[in-house]
């Protein structure tokens, strides 16, 4: 029990109580749960890997997106993490492609662009023809010197780079935004 | 317990169970203070930008009894790093300042100079130039923590070393002379010393415009940080990725 409650509580925002509460769940759970839990678990490790095009998590190689021949391969949104792809997917707008970074420059954390998959981005919009890049980055300080940083890499002839826009949130008062994220706002706008 | 109010410099955060952050602000009243901001990664509506890392931002907090955390109430930007272009060289320069902060000023200790100073800089790093920025604020907090040796003598016979040869090793407190250096010394030349010497006279915005390529005052640089990490026993993560970013 205790080894149960101790590899529980390595998982991301469980504490020594509720990994004590899920421990005692699975031991009041049906055998079959529980064996379909841990049957889950294993698969997840055994067949999951990277997309070797585009780094997104996939138990199918290239994934879904890369090889869909429905969406757009001339147009890469470019996420720092898998988890960025589906806020996206839930707009139901985007039919391009991604490409997965697994993380953004941080100084502090000692993560440069070597540390980023980047290599396989050049070597997509190089060999494939690609037309747009949009840049997905989070509106953070390390999103932006990602951003930025792209940027400067995929400058070519013939290829648009673009950042995904930035300021008020939909359904948030004006009132209440920040200075930098009404800064943002008016650097974005468009016209009507 | 009251609310307190004070300008302060975001250093890190850090996740803290499911929506919170830790947060070390840098606050002109206290120095160092460490609070946990609730639901800041849920709700961007009480932080917003203004937990960025160099963030100056007017931060509310309190301290709550028997916790070394104090709670992080709200923060109101004054000035955001975001306010211009961050590219990788500047997102690394401003990396180094906040741990440079973090890692040498000690916890709830008010310190205006550093204050004065880490604000000028942070004004000095929103231009393109990140050398002549980076220098000035490590030689001042070499100097304000109290970790720099004298410049214009030799550490081991004391002779005067303006206009001579100047050598500095990673585990001596000093300059040495010609004679007196150890073995893998490097040498750090009369332009660095002289340039230092124009840095504790100046202020940062007197040398903004002055064309500072990455070589000029690396050795100085590199002396500096040395000592710093001497005396904080522990590498730097920034500093190694300032050394390998190009011209």
């Amino acid at each position: 029990m205790s080894r149960l409650i101790d590899e529980l509580k390595k998982l991301p925002g469980i504490g020594s109580k509720s990994a004590q509460r899920l421990a005692f769940y699975i031991l009041r759970s049906s055998d079959e749960d529980a064996e379909a839990l841990a049957a889950a678990v294993r698969d997840v490790k055994a067949n999951l890997r990277l997309c070797s095009t585009c780094n997104n998590i996939t138990d199918v190689d290239p994934c879904v997106y890369c090889s869909s021949a429905t969406r757009n391969q001339r147009l890469v949104c470019v996420v720092e993490e898998p988890t960025n792809i589906a806020a996206i997917e839930k707009t139901k707008h985007f039919n391009g492609v991604y490409h997965v970074l697994h993380g953004s420059i941080s100084p502090l954390h000692g993560i440069g662009p070597e540390q980023l998959r980047i290599a396989n981005l050049m070597r997509r919009v190089e060999g494939e023809q690609v037309d747009e890049v949009i840049i997905a980055t989070n509106p953070t300080v390390e999103g932006e010197a990602t951003a930025v940083y792209l940027s400067g890499q995929l400058r070519r002839p013939g290829l648009k780079v673009t950042r995904i826009a930035m300021g008020i949130p939909v359904g948030s008062d004006i009132e209440y935004a920040d200075e930098i994220t009404m800064l943002k706002a008016m650097e974005g706008r468009r016209e009507l | 317990m009251a609310l307190k109010e004070s300008e302060a410099i975001v250093l890190r955060t850090y996740d803290l169970r499911e929506a919170d952050l830790l947060v070390t602000l840098f606050t002109r009243a206290e120095g160092k203070v460490r609070g946990v901001a609730r639901s800041a990664k849920r709700s961007k509506r009480r932080f917003g930008g203004a937990l960025e890392p160099l963030t100056y931002v007017r931060a509310y907090y309190e301290d709550r009894e028997r916790q070394e955390l104090a709670r992080l109430d709200s923060c109101e930007v004054l000035e955001s790093p975001l306010a211009a272009e961050v590219s990788y060289p500047r997102a690394v320069a401003l990396g180094h300042v906040a741990e440079l902060l973090d890692e040498l000023l000690p916890d709830r200790e008010a310190n205006d100079t550093v204050f004065r100073l880490a604000l000028s800089v942070l004004a000095g790093l929103r231009g393109p130039d990140i050398w002549m920025p980076v220098t000035y604020f490590e030689l001042w907090m070499t100097r304000l923590m109290g970790y720099l040796p004298e410049l214009s003598e030799c550490m081991v016979c004391g002779r005067t070393l303006n206009g001579s040869r100047a050598y500095f090793h990673a585990l001596a407190d000093g300059l040495m002379c010609p004679e007196d250096k150890r073995l893998a010394s490097s040498e750090m030349s009369v332009e660095s010393r002289g340039l230092a010497a124009q840095m504790f006279r100046a202020p940062v915005e007197s040398f903004a415009g002055t064309p500072w390529p990455k070589r000029q005052g690396a050795d100085l640089r590199k002396f500096l940080i040395q000592t710093l990490q001497r005396h904080i026993e522990k590498k730097l993560v920034t500093a190694g990725m300032l050394e390998r970013i190009g011209t």
